[in-house]
């Protein structure tokens, strides 16, 4: 009983952890999927997300900023719109840039913004991190605290694809798919194609934003590590990938399944000899990978694929796009 | 779609059934042992995650766990990374059903799967290398304890030490990583406390090629030695090797995280003889305790050196000692228990002495684990005092007790 009890508990944690990330690639989703914008710097927003949502919302301290004692949903609601506020920047100086120079550009500023996270020690404590960070429904018993957070991330998930699905159906997420397919036609047809593809970098910067500030408020400790590129940047790439990108069901299958291949996989090595510990977790990325590896090979557009507005045998599909194992 | 839900299924039914054989063995007890096993400090968890299996080894050779039963780690990898920490720590509390757990080793991994995890689940948690002074801070109904001294004590006691050698006007320069950035924060403060100079401070990022470029900026600014704060495989050998090839800097000083025999291999113990100073936790290479730990930690091909290997050996230890004295495999009862059993009064129990514990807790005696770390008395907050050793190098090109 105890022990089912315990798959339970750590079945509600897997899921909280994969809807987090399921936030992301919904965010990603928007961006690469929609739009085709190649943001290799998701990691960048995730953590300003995290910082803000931490520091409004955390009790005072005399290592880091803070003391704002807000409630999570202010300091949540601030993250989303400080990312927000950071795509916007980013994206008026290099929304103009092709996909390729994009992903350079990107990848580098989200470096930036982990460093001087890192290093402004005044406001982020540096490399020791924001500790104690309010966590929603935290003072209720085990196992409803858990619970609770699992039903939160869930609920905004949920809301996030109706929202999401409505946009995609919507003219505006059409023209998204059309900037993405040729930018040129669409700009031919008179459409603002880099006011539309700012929208979808500042619209998917908000929602990894706010992955990011349910991260921080899930864990209840951020360090600049947390957005480090391999867990918070090219993880997220590889669920949208393996899910299905242009897909907002396949983004948050992909999270899911993602994310509990890459936890999960630790409970098998864990059944070896203590001796091997050290090796069996490298064991286990080996085995990450090898999953990633079948199911990009079996599903090359992911596994759910892109639902097209009309399928006719002209219409081009995104190229496959097929990713070493980033570990 | 339905392939996938099959494919699930059966991979996860052998699973399950593992976990319920498990479980049936009641006489076994599982601690969780957390680590970075993969991550940035992978290198220092390689014999971190043997010391603590060799004590359990110790346990398991000399009796077992109440009455018989086998003491059993179960590793888990916390990548020093606080999300991948929450993970491993859900897994050890809920699927493994750990009574307790060991690690983790950073004090960002270890603050985020305390605070997620184990606080909430009632689970004691026992660090051997965290050592953030916010650790000291969380609300954490007393299960949350350490046998690294926070960064607050070993900078202190650095600086004191620096004064008593002569030491008046220093360099330094610190990983950005939480250890040795809050370890060189306190040790500046304690220094100019005292009356010291510190002539100038540069934060440098670790695993780089070169640091000559930040060497010679604090070496413009004077200095009679550098402290280094750093771990000695991702830039500490580096900025020793660029300092005595540029003549920047001959003297240094250093904490736990630079001792390590292969600092002595590669930089020569003849160029370091009399140039180096490093202040170890406790420790104290001469102590009876250490000598027990070391001796048989070398006799199964470690190296005894290596940072933090003697908390994680007392760690190990230590858990077994709670779960004895408690006399039961429930995790209520080990929090007071590990008190007991760590702080005087009591009779004495060194690394290694399983049976005698046994045997004394067996007769209702209190205990007093003295361990190869240190003497390890426990404070309100789960903390220990530290005390310091200074480590040189010595005639036999080791580091030696000075």
């Amino acid at each position: 009983m105890d022990q089912l009890y315990g798959i339970f508990l750590y079945a509600v944690f897997l899921l909280t952890m994969g809807g987090i990330y399921a936030v992301l690639a919904l965010g990603l989703n928007i961006q690469w999927g929609f739009t085709g914008l190649f943001n290799a710097g998701v990691g960048g927003f995730f953590a300003i997300g995290a910082y803000v949502s931490a520091i409004l919302t955390s009790a005072a301290s005399a290592r880091h900023l803070g003391g704002y004692d807000l409630p999570v949903p202010a300091g949540i609601c601030a993250a989303m719109i400080a990312s927000a506020l950071v795509a916007w920047g980013i994206g008026r100086i290099c929304i103009r840039l092709r996909s390729d120079y994009l992903a350079i550009a990107t990848l580098g500023i989200a470096e930036i913004l982990r460093l001087v996270l890192k290093n402004e020690i005044w406001a982020t404590n540096g490399a020791r991190g924001i500790s104690r960070i309010p966590k929603p429904f935290e003072h209720v018993a085990e196992p409803w605290n858990q619970v609770g957070m699992l039903l939160l991330v869930f609920a905004i998930v949920l809301v996030l694809y109706v929202l999401l699905e409505r946009a995609r159906r919507s003219p505006w997420g059409r023209v998204m798919a059309a900037i993405r397919e040729n930018e040129d036609a669409a700009r031919a047809a008179g459409k603002d194609v880099e006011r539309l593809r700012i929208e979808a970098f500042i619209l998917g910067g908000a929602l990894m934003g706010l992955g990011g500030a349910l991260m921080a408020h899930h864990i209840k400790f951020i360090e600049p590590n947390v957005a480090e590129p391999v867990s918070a940047t090219f993880l997220v790439w590889v669920m949208l990938v393996i899910g299905g990108s242009g897909n907002n069901r396949g983004a948050i299958f992909g999270a899911i399944l993602v994310w509990t291949i890459w936890s999960a996989t630790e409970i098998l090595t864990t059944r070896l000899p203590s001796e091997w510990a050290t090796k069996a977790a490298y064991l286990r990325i080996f085995l990450v990978g090898l999953a990633l590896q079948i199911i990009l090979q079996k599903f090359p557009e992911g596994i759910f694929r892109e639902r097209r507005f009309q399928t006719s045998a002209a219409s081009v599909h995104p190229p496959p796009f097929n990713r070493e194992n980033t570990s | 779609m339905k392939r996938i839900l099959t494919a699930a299924v059966t991979a996860t039914m052998p699973l399950t059934m593992c976990l319920g054989g498990a479980g049936a063995m009641a006489a076994d007890v599982k601690v969780g042992s957390a680590g970075g096993i993969t991550g940035p400090i992978a290198e220092l968890v390689v014999p971190i995650m043997a010391a603590r299996n060799l004590a359990a080894t110790h346990v398991n050779e000399q009796g077992g766990l109440l009455g018989g039963g086998t003491y059993q780690l179960v590793a888990s990898d916390s990548q020093c990374d606080p999300k991948a920490a929450v993970d491993a720590g859900a897994k050890l509390v809920n699927v493994e059903q750990v009574v307790a757990v060991l690690g983790a080793n950073c004090s960002g991994a270890t603050n985020g799967m305390a605070q997620s995890v184990t606080i909430p689940a009632g689970v004691v948690m026992l660090s051997d290398s965290a050592t953030a002074p916010s650790i000291s801070e969380l609300d954490d109904n007393d299960l949350v304890f350490r046998v690294a001294a926070s960064d607050a004590y070993q900078g202190r006691s650095l600086a004191e030490l620096a004064w008593a050698n002569g030491y008046r006007a220093l360099a330094v320069t610190y990983a950005n990583d939480d250890y040795n950035a809050g370890l060189a924060g306190v040790f500046e403060a304690a220094f100019a406390e005292l009356g010291g100079t510190i002539t100038a401070s540069q934060v440098h990022e670790p695993d780089k090629a070169s640091y000559r470029s930040e060497l010679s900026t604090l070496a413009g600014a004077g200095g009679e030695g550098l402290a280094l704060f750093a771990y000695y495989g991702s830039s500490g050998i580096t900025i020793l090797r660029n300092s005595l090839e540029n003549g920047l800097f001959g003297k240094f000083l250093g904490a736990d995280g630079m001792m390590d025999n292969s600092v002595i291999e590669q930089i020569g113990a003849d160029t370091l003889r009399g140039n180096i100073m490093l202040s170890q936790p406790a420790s104290d290479t001469e102590d009876v305790s250490y000598q027990a730990f070391a001796s048989a930690f070398e006799a199964a091909g470690h190296n005894a050196t290596s940072p933090f290997v003697a908390h994680s050996y007392d760690v190990s230890f230590l858990m077994a000692l709670a779960i004895e004295k408690a006399g039961a495999a429930d995790r209520s009862m080990i929090p007071a228990a590990l008190r007991k059993v760590a702080n005087a009064p009591g009779t004495v129990i060194r690394p290694g002495e399983w049976e005698k514990a046994r045997a004394a807790i067996a007769a209702g005696e209190d205990i007093n684990y003295e361990g190869a770390s240190g003497a390890i008395e426990f404070d309100k907050n789960g903390d220990v005092a530290g005390t310091y050793s200074l480590n040189g190098v010595g005639d036999d090109g080791t580091w030696t007790t000075m």
